[in-house]
């Protein structure tokens, strides 16, 4: 359990210090939303009452080294005001092939693009497009991430685009590593509770199918059981309750069937054959048994196996 | 494939009846033969490929067969063989039924292979006054005429008419009991000539009534097991009603009216059964494993017992408990998602199975490449066998992975019986020397022996020679434990293939 725990409280730390970060994200979102009128200081105190002006200082500083938002003027107002650079018209020295990559990766959206294909649709030379995402790169116009369908593949988005569910994985991914500890813990959690459901039934004499339709749980009771739990720092939803619910199935200790109101419901079973007496002997079990012969490197009088487990 | 159940087969006619015997079993594995043909092949004297194919035959593991030419061909058995296995279980649960005298007369039944009815009252009796502690019951010739009746009534034992395999197949099983001449048989046993009167009348062992009762046995004790016992007995006695009206072996019974069902719980002293005994039906019957299906409303509902689906669902639960124990509950997980969703590829197995991709792909691997799972190449529709392998589908076939574990078993119990042998043999010189002190020592104590005597006597055997012997006991009797429950595993999967 304490490796579990953790792995758990990583987590935590951090989401904590994503604070920050989605604040910017939101920074950038609004100038997204007004792409020619930019935003002015005032506008982000209303928007952002909670931001500290020294950290939102700290941010739009941050957003300007980065050549991502420009200061300009506005006219109308006379007010001064951050809005999104254009890399288009603005990238100084962007030749024709940079903007074209940009476009090409702007379609892209938050799903990203992976090399090959943006090879394909811009008809760049290998070496050249390399030059020509490493330059964008640096610039903070795009970004890699790294897709958790296969570890090699990279995609490339805007900078400041939120990766897709698809690539991030969700919540089962914390930088594109699978979290195994944590699926894990779910996975007996939810057990636990189905489990403690129908020994509730057990000893109430209330005849054996009204004690079986009590052991029944929907999704939605599971979640807001582990919700309370309060295991998780991530937000689960339902659907991925269900996913780890459906683990169980497959693991053959949970039995799931359809409600009438098209819902899925969930009950601890037990089964039907427990242990074969096969796998309680040693060569139920023998690695070398295909190799085991009255001749062979290993045979059943001179058998280590054999001997260990009549000792 | 069959290659360790013949092993197995041969070792166990070699254990039970010796070289010669195994020999000719030997000659008849892979193809029928007639009597030239064997002798040729096993380069045996006539007289004795003669007397080994008797011994097959009276024990039920060869018959005969003619063609049109009218020549004679000797088939063999190995199914029948592997039933040596079972001899204890049988006589045990002959016991349980007809007491102490049923279990030795079948005993004797089973090592006579076939044999009359006087005869095997005779020779338990000879056996029981010998040994008179056995005997439940005032040792009489007419209280083991009894018994034997119980065991005919019991369907243990049958009619032995014939060994000609055409004929077997088609002869319905016999149990009319013969007259016999108590009197007779009285003489007999004191040493005079005499006719019991059921001279030609052999008997032998109904082996389809055990198997079905084991059958039967496993399928009560799955319902025990998922729910409870009453569940269990209900289980029990909707077999017990199926068998008044469908042949033993029929896939799904006949149709069993609630009404029987009601009156036969009655009977029991199930009370919580009889008090739910709808809501019990309602359990079986919907229960993902499907032991029995309700097929009609008439008279409060008609149920049939699924017997064929029963043991697909006992052999699937049987399957992926030796992949969890053999390759963790990581591999059995993906091996239930190959099941459950048929036809699945590498990335869905990951995703539903929630294993890293790295685990996922190499356990994946691990079940194709033990052939517990099977791989097949999608090929696009309209292109040509393209030279780079194409993604793959992942597929169950479960006939394949049964018989392939009733290989498994029988690897397990042959090198088993193997060691017992070693261990046996090992330690023989010891055995036969404890043997001889404790006939000594019961002797010389009938000869009102000194304590002191009988403490010599003892000390024959040293400490280090006691403790020897200890060991190599209890290791011949954990070995025999584990014959008998390889034995259980491989009958399970025996009994799934006649149904699929
Ligand atoms: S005898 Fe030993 S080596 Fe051979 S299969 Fe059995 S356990 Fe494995």
């Amino acid at each position: 359990m304490e490796a579990e725990g953790s792995g758990l409280q990583e987590r935590n730390v951090n989401t904590n210090l994503d604070g920050l970060e989605t604040i910017e994200q939101k920074i950038i979102a609004l100038a997204q939303a007004r792409p020619n009128k930019g935003i002015s200081d005032k506008d982000l105190a209303i928007e952002i009452p909670d931001l500290r002006p020294d950290q939102r200082a700290q941010i739009i500083n941050k957003l300007l080294k980065q050549e991502c938002f420009e200061l300009y003027n506005n006219k109308q107002t006379g007010v001064l005001s951050y809005r999104l650079r254009d890399p288009t018209k603005i990238v100084k020295g962007a030749d024709n092939e940079e903007k074209v990559v940009y476009k090409i990766i702007e379609e892209a959206g938050n799903k990203g693009i992976w090399t090959r294909d943006i090879r394909f649709k811009s008809n760049l030379m290998h070496t050249q497009l390399k030059k020509i995402l490493k330059s964008l790169e640096t610039k903070k116009f795009i970004k890699v991430v790294k897709s958790v369908a296969a570890s090699k593949k990279k995609v490339y988005m805007l900078y400041n685009l939120e990766p897709d569910e698809s690539i991030t994985g969700g919540a089962w991914y914390q930088d594109q590593d699978f979290e195994t500890e944590f699926v894990d813990v779910l996975n007996q959690q939810c057990y636990r509770f189905l489990e403690q459901k129908k020994e509730k039934t057990k000893n109430c004499n209330i005849g054996p199918v009204a004690a079986r339709n009590m052991t029944f749980a929907s999704s939605k009771d599971v979640w807001k059981f582990i919700s309370d739990l309060g295991i998780s720092k991530v937000k689960l939803s339902v659907t991925n309750i269900e996913m780890i619910l459906n683990t169980l199935v497959y693991d053959g200790k949970v039995e799931r069937i359809l409600a009438g109101d098209g819902s899925n419901l969930y009950r601890a079973i037990e089964p039907l054959v427990i242990s074969p007496g096969l796998i309680r002997t040693p060569c139920g079990l023998c690695p070398v048994r295909k190799h085991c012969f009255d001749d062979g490197p290993v045979t059943p009088i001179k058998c280590q196996y054999i001997r260990e487990w009549l000792d | 494939m069959k290659d360790f159940q013949s092993k197995l087969c041969m070792l166990l006619l070699e254990e039970y009846f010796g070289n010669i015997v195994q020999c000719i079993g030997n000659s008849l594995l892979h193809s029928r033969k007639t009597l030239d043909v064997i002798r040729l092949h096993t380069n045996l004297p006539l007289i004795k490929v003669k007397e080994g194919l008797c011994v097959l035959i009276k024990y039920g593991f060869v018959t005969y067969q003619q063609d049109e030419k009218g020549s004679v061909h000797y088939v063999l058995h190995c199914e029948k063989i592997i039933m040596l296995l079972r001899y204890p279980r049988y006589m045990l649960f002959a016991k349980t039924y007809c007491r102490d005298e049923g279990e030795i007369m079948l005993e004797e039944v089973l090592k006579h292979g076939y044999i009359t009815a006087s005869e095997v009252i005779i020779k338990t009796y000879k056996r029981l006054e010998e040994t008179p502690s056995k005997c439940a019951e005032q040792l009489s010739v007419a209280n083991l005429k009894n018994t034997f009746e119980l065991l005919v009534k019991n369907q243990f034992l049958m009619h032995s008419i014939s060994f000609n395999t055409m004929k077997e197949n088609i002869e319905k099983p016999e149990y009319n009991l013969p007259h016999l001449n108590m009197t007779a048989i009285s003489n007999i046993l004191q040493g005079q000539n005499a006719d019991p009167g059921d001279n030609k009348l052999y008997w032998k062992v109904n082996f389809d009534r055990f198997t079905q009762d084991f059958r039967d046995k496993i399928m009560v004790s799955a319902m025990t097991q998922r729910f409870d016992i009453n569940a269990g007995e209900l289980m029990r006695q909707l077999i017990n009603l199926m068998y008044l009206r469908t042949a033993p072996w029929t896939a799904t019974s006949n149709p069993i009216p609630y009404t029987e069902i009601k009156e036969e719980v009655k009977k029991l002293t199930f009370l919580e059964l009889e008090q739910y005994l709808d809501q019990y039906l309602r359990l079986i019957e919907e229960d993902s494993s499907q032991f029995i299906k309700r097929v009609g409303d008439s008279g409060g509902g008609q149920y049939s017992v699924n017997m064929k689906n029963a043991f697909k669902q006992l052999v699937w639960a049987t399957i992926e408990s030796i992949v969890a124990e053999r390759f963790g509950s990581k591999a059995a997980r993906i091996f239930r998602l190959v099941r459950i969703e048929k036809n699945v590829n590498l990335d869905q197995i990951q995703q539903l199975a929630m294993i890293p991709a790295k685990e996922a792909k190499c356990l994946t691997y691990i079940l194709a490449q033990e052939n517990f799972i099977q791989m097949q190449e999608i090929k696009k529709a309209g292109t040509l066998a393209a030279p780079t392998k194409g993604p793959f589908h992942f597929y169950i076939d479960l006939t394949k992975i049964v018989q392939m574990e009733i290989e498994h078993c029988c690897q397990a119990l042959y090198n088993i019986i193997k060691r017992r042998d070693h261990e046996l043999s090992n330690n023989k010189r010891m055995i036969e020397k404890q043997l001889r002190v404790q006939i000594l020592s019961s002797n010389m104590k009938e000869h009102g022996a000194t304590e002191q005597q009988l403490a010599d006597i003892a000390e024959m055997m040293t400490p280090s020679e006691t403790q020897q012997l200890e060991k190599a006991q209890n290791a011949i009797k954990k070995l025999n434990v584990t014959e008998l429950q390889i034995d259980e595993t491989l009958f399970l999967l025996t009994i799934y293939l006649p149904y699929h």
